[in-house]
């Protein structure tokens, strides 16, 4: 078989295999899904060393004028993003071993469901025909609507909002390939470019940019995240909308906008990227801010991170961009990283809800070390990853200079807010009082902990050795598709990078330093912890605990009044795209429905009048 | 088998006969008649798709004078489908209809409406087609009132009154061929029509038949007694009714009669895609919100159909490319196959959801697929099929009729094609959401799953959305390429007089 196909195949007959695995049986069927899914990766590996390939057969052709190519081609920018899903999906299997593992309610099946998105997600990623393509992004919706639908409470109505705009989505993107298609003539990817100074450009464009954010999770159809968050189990949101629809998404977008349309810098539909970028950057941090449930708050930053990567890309300036894909890879990796850490409190606490939470630092060292590593990655503190790309798509606006400094402030200031929310998130689960029910939770399991561990490394490495991901991955891949040379390409970012050794060590002394003080503060026992003593009362320190919901409820509450309406509005559902066409839909179908009102007469006056204008239609037209 | 070809309504008619006398002597004999009846058609059609076309004479009476059958491509297509959809219908009437009484009558207008449905798609007489309509007609409004209840006799008397007002207007349309022609023979038609040429009389005639058979084939503004009758049957017959009755009886005279009959024509052709592209989203917006399961199937049948009849009326403008014209009669014949497989699957898995629990209320339902797996993963295969997600048959018939509407230059057509795509979507995930996902409401706790004789037609149906969605060249190759080509060689058509 041909190698391209191997990671396309393997995976779905496998996935195939475990199908039919009975509920008990979800351990050998986890086994299954892990073999496969690293056998998956070292054949990716394998490819990427590869470099090039391709691989071509027209499956069916209608009448000479509609053609099918199953096109696949491999070139350095799939391969990586190409060996990153497969990383994910066998660190994503490794982590539901775990996390399953003494649930009787789960059947096999879910490692079908993850197999099959891996599969589809890997010819997705190397598909050269926009038809295939296309095929694919459906699965995947298919996909994740199904898991979905193997969540817990409220799954039903948060499956149903993923299919409805994800679907609004992919009709958008086959209505945008059907122009294609019909205009320039051929879906093969890599030999199309478009022009977007023509309208059907312009149109073609906007309705693959529409399938691209969908999936992504950028605004306004965004909604689909936060609502999916709360009922889908934490391994799924780890793995699809936190790290796979991620690379998928913003890697048709860099394929669309560099490759297809190569959008130029300055343009309007780049302007118009950007503000879509930094309007998903600034409001859904906003609302994030004020959540009160962990699941739905790091939805919300999966939301917000978005923006970054748009920008960056948007932006159509090679630093920037190498900055926005930079960031779609540390964001799959931290945000992964944190849903598995919010798996670990679900499963082991039985709650994700910020009030109920505390105090369990002491309990989970290990999954309190690896989510502080990936939410000052996600922050943006330096010298974690997220700092480091971000600071790459500050450089490349910098670079640009005139209004693009309205763009880089918004990105600056939204970052703050994802510091100051993360330091919440940090305060009400680990630190803080504990409640005493919680007591006896117990740490992750083993094979729950590896890969977050693993993946809090990686936000570490490619942090301090940022050139090493870079070079490797992002330059070669973004200097082929921008028409800017190889060495161009490296003077340019060079300029975008930071010295992360010499600072690093700073910190680490720094912080050195510090613990060195607090357990010299230890030893000489300086706090005491007493109860309160109140009016003459003592409290319960139970009663004293200060959960960290309550940190910016100035956001929502002091600010002036017309800001905390729509604010509230907002949160509430009613500027949700989904929300604002479903009642606008309603209405026109109540009004279709009061005409059919089963009166016999009525629907016989119908079919007179029709058949009058039908008659005279034909009788005097001829 | 061309000696053979009159027993597809001579059998099923003598066996609707037959039937209620035996019963008589034991009820049980009729499973047995109508399983063997439907199983032999069955059998007989697939064997039809092999065969070249032909011609043959009733009672060796010469073609214009005497009846005259015609089988080719688009004949046999219909054939299977009526045959195959019948057989898993019975198949799972044997179980399902035992809450019914009076079996064997049920079974009897089951036949009779066989034999009127494979009677249209057979024969080659204008007359003889109205004959053959009219018994399929009336033995479906017995079949929608057979529950005997106020709801079901209220639906089945609309249906009487519109669908005799639609079978007045056809009688009167063949009338006036008649009276302009001379003959009632259809090749024969076609070759006298074609020298007259398209008259205000012919206009007229033209009217009254997209009327009358626009009616059965509940194109919009004729649809209003589908969303009453189809809901009101017991599941087997709303499947055959909405999978089977409105394209033999609606959509196939139609193509059959303009495309053979009356020719290509630029106002035809006008008229019937934009009565498509009407019945499309009116039928899509008004399935939206349906509380009954039924209900909201049988308005999708509207905007389905609407598909097909958007791609008929692109196959029938003159001045459409050839490679347009039959892509787009390709992929409606296509989407008609598809829409038989999955609208039967679907009423049948309402049926057996009704079966078990009782009831059709949306919102009395919920969580199934966990208590009722087979049935909720073929129901669920079915709505994603008509939906039109990859891989299943549903994607590739939208995909082929909407590349045919965009290469013919009907941008807006094909547009509306893909936004009806998405509303379907909407009601189907709705549909899942209230059905199959979700809590299990606490009055359905102990429900088992449906009994084998109406599992086994459900997951035949949906294996057929999977293998027909990913072999689709087999499909086309075998069944749709020789269906197609029949339609668009008029010529042809008319030479059967000769041939007959």
């Amino acid at each position: 078989m041909h190698e391209l196909l191997y990671v396309i195949v393997m995976p779905a007959v496998m996935g195939a295999v475990t199908l039919f695995f009975p509920k008990k049986a979800r351990l050998p069927a986890g086994i299954i899904a892990l073999i496969s899914s690293v056998w998956m990766f070292i054949k990716t590996v394998k490819l990427f060393g590869l470099g090039e390939s391709e691989y071509f057969r027209t499956v069916f052709t209608m009448g000479d004028v509609f053609q099918f190519d199953f096109a696949l081609r491999l070139y350095g920018f799939n391969s990586f993003v190409l060996l990153f899903i497969a990383m994910f999906g066998a660190l994503i299997i490794l982590y539901s071993i775990g996390y399953w593992f003494k649930d009787r309610e789960t059947p096999g099946i879910y490692y079908t469901y993850i197999l099959w998105t891996l599969s589809a997600a890997a010819c997705a990623v190397l598909s050269d025909n926009l038809l295939l393509l296309l095929i694919c992004w459906e699965v995947l919706t298919l996909l994740l609507y199904l898991l979905v639908n193997m969540g817990g409470e409220g799954h039903e109505t948060a499956a149903q909002k993923c299919f409805t705009i994800l679907g609004f989505s992919d009709a958008a993107m086959f209505l945008g390939v059907i122009i294609i298609w019909l205009v320039y003539g051929t879906l093969s990817i890599s030999s199309l470019s478009i022009s977007t100074g023509t309208t059907t450009g312009v149109i073609a464009f906007l309705l693959l940019f529409t399938g691209a954010i969908a999936k992504a999770g950028a605004m306004p159809l965004h909604s689909w995240v936060p609502a999916m968050a709360k009922p889908t189990p934490a391994p799924t949101m780890a793995f699809l909308p936190a790290s796979l629809d991620k690379l998928l998404g913003i890697y048709l977008l860099a394929r669309i906008s560099l490759d297809i349309f190569s959008i130029r810098t300055g343009s309007g539909l780049s302007l118009m990227m950007m503000i879509v970028g930094a309007g998903t950057v600034l409001f859904a941090v906003l609302v994030a801010l004020v959540q009160h449930d962990l699941k739905k708050l790091l939805s919300f930053h999966a939301v917000s991170q978005v923006g970054y990567m748009v920008l960056g890309v948007g932006s159509g300036i090679p630093v920037a961009i190498v900055g926005g894909l930079f960031h779609m890879l540390n964001h799959a990796i931290y945000k992964c990283g944190l849903f598995l850490s919010a798996g670990v409190i679900e499963k082991r606490v039985g709650t994700t809800d910020l009030e109920e939470l505390g105090g369990l630092a002491k309990l989970m060292p290990i999954t309190f070390l690896t989510t502080i590593v990936v939410a000052m990655s996600i922050s943006g503190v330096p010298p974690f990853n997220g700092f480091v790309s971000k600071w790459l798509v500050y450089q490349g606006l910098l670079q640009a200079g005139g209004y693009y400094v309205i763009f880089l402030i918004v990105a600056i200031f939204g970052s703050a807010l994802t510091l100051a929310s993360f330091v919440k998130v940090l305060h009400s689960v680990f630190l803080g009082r504990r409640q005493e029910k919680f007591d006896g939770v117990r740490e992750a399991g083993f094979a729950m902990q590896v890969p977050m561990i693993f993946l809090a490394i990686l936000c570490i490495i490619f942090g301090i050795y940022a050139r090493l991901p870079l070079e490797k991955f992002i330059t070669p891949s973004v200097a082929g598709s921008t028409g800017v040379s190889m060495q161009e390409m490296a003077v340019r970012t060079a300029s975008g990078y930071w010295n992360p050794v010499a600072a690093t060590v700073l910190m680490a002394v720094g912080l050195i330093v510090g613990l060195i003080i607090y357990a010299f503060g230890r030893t000489r026992r300086v706090r005491i912890d007493e109860n309160v003593w109140i009016g003459g009362n003592i409290l319960d320190n139970e009663e004293m605990r200060i959960p960290g919901t309550h940190f910016y409820k100035t956001v929502t509450d002091d600010l002036n009044p017309a800001w905390t309406a729509l604010f509230k509005d907002g949160q509430e559902g009613a500027m949700d795209v989904y929300n604002i066409w479903g009642r606008i839909g309603f209405s026109v179908v109540q009004v279709l429905r009061s005409l059919h009102n089963g009166i016999l007469s009525t629907y016989l006056s119908w079919v007179i009048i029709g058949l009058g204008a039908l008659t005279f239609v034909l009788m005097f037209a001829l | 088998m061309q000696t053979y070809y009159p027993l597809f309504t001579a059998i099923p008619l003598a066996a609707a006969f037959l039937n209620l006398l035996l019963s008589k002597i034991s009820m049980k004999v009729s499973d047995y008649i109508a399983f063997l009846v439907t199983g032999i058609l069955s059998v007989m059609a697939v064997r039809m798709l092999f065969e070249a076309p032909f011609t043959y004479a009733v009672g060796n009476w010469r073609a214009p004078f005497g009846i005259m059958l015609v089988s080719d491509g688009l004949s046999s297509l219909m054939l299977v489908v009526i045959c195959v959809i019948s057989l898993l219908s019975v198949i799972f009437s044997t179980k399902y209809m035992t809450m019914y009484t009076a079996k064997p009558k049920y079974y009897s207008l089951f036949l009779l409406m066989i034999a009127g449905m494979n009677g249209v798609v057979i024969t080659g007489d204008m007359f003889n087609l109205y004959v053959f309509l009219e018994i399929a007609s009336i033995a479906s409004y017995a079949l929608v009132g057979f529950g005997t209840g106020k709801k079901e006799l209220e639906a089945s008397f609309k249906y009487l009154v519109l669908g005799g007002v639609a079978s007045a207007a056809v009688l009167f349309g063949i009338a006036f061929l008649y009276a302009i022609t001379g003959t009632l023979n259809m090749p024969d038609l076609a070759q006298q029509l074609e020298v007259i040429g398209m008259t205000k009389t012919v206009g007229f005639v033209v009217a009254l038949f997209i009327m009358g058979f626009g009616l059965k084939a509940s194109i919009v503004p004729f649809h209003a007694w589908l969303p009453d009758a189809h809901p009101s049957a017991p599941a087997p017959i709303s499947a055959m009714l909405s999978g089977v009755l409105i394209k033999a009886l609606g959509v196939y005279t139609i193509m059959r009669i303009m495309f053979n009959i009356f020719g290509k024509n630029e106002l035809i052709s006008a008229i019937i895609m934009f009565l498509g592209a009407l019945s499309m989203v009116i039928g899509g917006l008004l399935a939206i919100g349906q509380k009954d399961f039924k209900r909201m199937l049988a308005y999708s049948s509207i905007s389905q159909m609407g598909y097909v009849l958007v791609a008929i009326g692109l196959a029938l403008k003159p001045g459409a490319e050839l490679v347009v014209a039959s892509l787009a009669l390709i992929g409606g014949l296509f989407h008609l196959v598809n829409h038989a497989v999955f609208k039967s699957l679907l009423f049948l898995s309402s049926g057996a959801v009704e079966y078990r629990t009782g009831t059709r209320d949306l919102e009395k339902l919920g969580g199934l697929m966990k208590k009722m797996p087979v049935t909720g993963s073929a129901c669920a295969i079915g709505s994603l099929s008509i939906a039109g997600i990859p891989p299943f048959n549903g994607f590739w018939s939208k995909l082929i009729i909407i590349l045919a509407l965009f290469r013919g230059g009907y941008w807006i057509y094909g547009s509306v094609g893909v936004v009806v795509g998405f509303i379907t979507l909407i009601y189907f995930v709705m549909l899942q959401k209230e059905v199959l996902f979700g809590k299990l409401p606490d009055s359905l706790s102990n429900i088992r799953e449906a009994p084998f004789a109406m599992v086994m037609p459900l997951v035949v149906l949906a294996a057929l959305c999977l293998a027909m969605g990913i072999g689709y060249m087999a499909v086309e190759g075998h069944l749709l390429d020789p269906a197609a080509n029949a339609l668009l060689d008029k010529v042809a058509y008319m030479n059967y007089l000769v041939g007959g």
